[in-house]
């Protein structure tokens, strides 16, 4: 039935059964869409005028989230890195990113997320339960797990939520309240006590030494991986001002001549026993 | 002194002033129904916020393009540009002199209305091109030639079809060609084909979608009217829209009976009442070919530029001829002719 022109009649009646259909249109002053209770409305993380994100993860927003669908990873405000998710899904968080959108050159990333670490986890579950799986105990659990392993690791973190059940949101924004180291250092870690006795006695200075000294600020680890600088306020050495923490042990008070001694005996201890381990092998 | 031609002029200059303020309620009448019968065929509300259920969306525009910036650019041909909306608007409103709105109420009584009317309406495409050519601008000149080739080939075959009606009823004035259809009945049922032809030739002749080619804002920004802004725009658009009434008034008399009523069908009524009586029907009739106009913009998308010639020339113009000499065979072997 093809009558040349006939098409346009069929416009023609689709248009006037249109006339009399009903509206699409909300006239939206006066009629409001009904959106559920749960809408939060359209999420999105925005990035400071430098193109890091503003994201803090501070973890409130997972902590409120209605059906626990928020995750995240990054830096907080102090530059510790927090929750390492899976590197592929968490990469365009990932720092050197925030520095190419910003134009800048960007760093390599060290110490890669490691989210799935074989860890001791009837050990882990058995510190929860000697607290008595109490929320106000996760400092001192937290505590216990970094003295094992160095840092916390995010497997464990985990295995604290579900032995707690408490939401693990809670127990990773617990983890970046500071204190905790939440990746492994690399090589040995240097503390500088930034009490106010020990910047009072030259703290300042000495971590300046030691900056100088390993080429490399606060928070950095050296290239060759031997050294990491970090500052503390609890090394807890009030009587020893200024005083430095390497790995484990707490020395002062130091000069930073003598701080500077200090980093080349472990640089030469680390050379000999690199060349031990060859001569054994 | 001659009283009746103080009386003829007097009559003529309130007719003239009547005519052209009818020109403003219908403007913007039409406009305001193009703005809601398309919005609600699109499925929209449309204007629904200014006045009692949005009545007055059109005129607020009215007033709008009043009150905006007249810019005249620097290297049109001053002259012209202003002179061309004032062309296109006359050219629509001196047609309006001979349209019979209803028994004896018609601003200028002439033998010849039917060669008048088309003669001033095709006044306005030198209007146009005129717009075109003086506002400076590829598009305006564009919009302007398109114009003038359109309106130029449809009109032969929208007169052709007319001179089928009036070879039918045997006379050029629209008052006589209304009277014979009241004896006859409706000119459509004796030119079904005549009827289909002047409507198609008469949506192009004003620049009606279909046939918009002129101000196609997809291909040429807004054609001719692409250099003006404030109410010299707003005397183009005023006489696209007067055109549109103008020529559903057209179409009404000419084919559909003019003043009559279709029931009892055709009928007139005498004296005043008849008078409202036809004026009634004649507007009822011309708004729904106003409202067939808007629903085909609504409905249909444009021709494009390289059929719109073909279309005219090699369908229309042919089938107008063969339907004027099928017309003028019947007229003379039946003896319908009005011709006394």
């Amino acid at each position: 039935m093809a009558i040349p022109g006939g098409g346009i009649f069929k416009g023609m009646a689709t248009t006037f059964r249109n006339l009399f259909a009903p509206k699409v249109t909300r006239q939206y002053p006066e009629e409001r869409p009904q959106m559920s209770e749960r809408w939060r409305g359209r999420l999105d993380l925005i990035y400071d005028p430098f193109g890091e994100h503003k994201c803090e993860v501070c973890f409130q927003c997972a902590q409120v989230c209605p059906v626990e669908a928020i995750d995240m990873s990054g830096f907080d405000s102090q530059g510790n890195r927090i929750r390492y998710g899976m590197p592929e899904i968490y990469d365009e968080r990932t720092d050197p990113n925030a520095h190419r959108r910003a134009g800048l050159p960007a760093r390599p990333m060290r110490n890669l997320a490691r989210w799935d670490e074989a860890i001791d986890e009837p050990w882990v579950r058995g510190v929860v339960d000697g607290y008595g799986g109490r929320p106000e105990s996760l400092v001192a659990i937290f505590t216990a797990v970094q003295e094992r392993y160095g840092y916390l690791p995010e497997r464990a973190l985990r295995v604290v939520s579900d032995r707690m059940t408490i939401h693990w949101a809670q127990v990773f924004g617990a983890a970046g309240l500071g204190g905790f180291r939440l990746l492994p250092a690399e090589g040995h870690v240097i503390t500088v006590c930034s009490c106010a006795a020990c910047r009072f006695a030259g703290g300042d200075a000495l971590l300046k030494e030691l900056s100088a000294e390993l080429g490399i600020g606060p928070r950095e680890s050296t290239d060759d991986g031997a050294f990491t600088l970090e500052t503390a306020d609890d090394v807890g050495a009030g009587a020893l001002a200024p005083a430095i923490r390497l790995d484990t042990l707490v020395y002062g008070p130091l000069t930073g001549e003598q701080a500077r001694h200090l980093v080349h005996e472990r640089r030469r201890a680390d050379v000999r026993a690199t060349v031990r381990a060859g001569r054994a092998s | 002194m001659d009283w009746d031609l103080v009386l003829g002029i007097a009559r003529f200059v309130v007719a003239t002033t009547l005519l052209l303020l009818l020109t403003i309620p219908t403007a913007f009448i039409i406009i305001q129904m193009e703005l809601k019968v398309i919005a609600l065929m699109q499925l929209r509300y449309g204007p629904n916020r200014v006045g009692p259920k949005g009545m007055f969306q059109s005129t607020i525009h009215g007033f709008k393009v009043l009150a905006k910036e007249d810019v005249t650019p620097d290297l049109v041909d001053r002259p012209t540009f202003t002179l061309a909306p004032w062309m296109v608007f006359m050219a629509a409103a001196m047609s309006m002199l001979v349209i019979p709105f209803a028994p004896g109420l018609v601003a200028f009584e002439s033998s010849i209305s039917v060669v008048y009317f088309f003669a001033i309406l095709g006044l306005s495409v030198v209007g146009l091109l005129v717009a075109g050519w003086a506002s400076y601008n590829k598009y305006s000149l564009l919009g302007g030639l398109r114009s003038a080739a359109q309106m130029v080939s449809y009109e032969i075959p929208l007169t052709l079809s007319i001179v089928g009606v009036v070879v039918l009823t045997g006379s050029l004035s629209f008052t006589q060609i209304i009277e014979w259809q009241l004896q006859h009945g409706w000119a459509v049922i004796w030119q079904l084909v005549g009827f289909p032809i002047f409507f198609i030739a008469a949506t192009a002749e004003i620049n009606r979608t279909p046939f918009d080619m002129v101000e196609a804002d997809s291909e040429i920004v807004a054609g001719f009217a692409t250099e003006y802004s404030g109410m010299r725009f707003g005397f183009f658009f005023f006489a696209e829209y007067v055109s549109l009434f103008i020529m559903s008034a057209i179409t009404v008399t000419l084919f559909f009976g003019g003043w009559l009523a279709p029931w009892p069908f055709p009928a007139q009524l005498e004296g005043f009442i008849g008078t409202l009586y036809g004026l009634f029907w004649f507007f009822l009739k011309t708004y729904l070919f106003v409202f067939v106009a808007v629903w085909m913009r609504a409905t249909l998308p444009r021709v494009r530029v390289d059929q719109l010639m073909g279309l005219a020339w090699k369908v229309l113009l042919p089938v107008a001829l063969l339907n004027l000499l099928v017309t003028g065979v019947a007229v003379v072997v039946f003896n319908l002719s009005g011709v006394q």
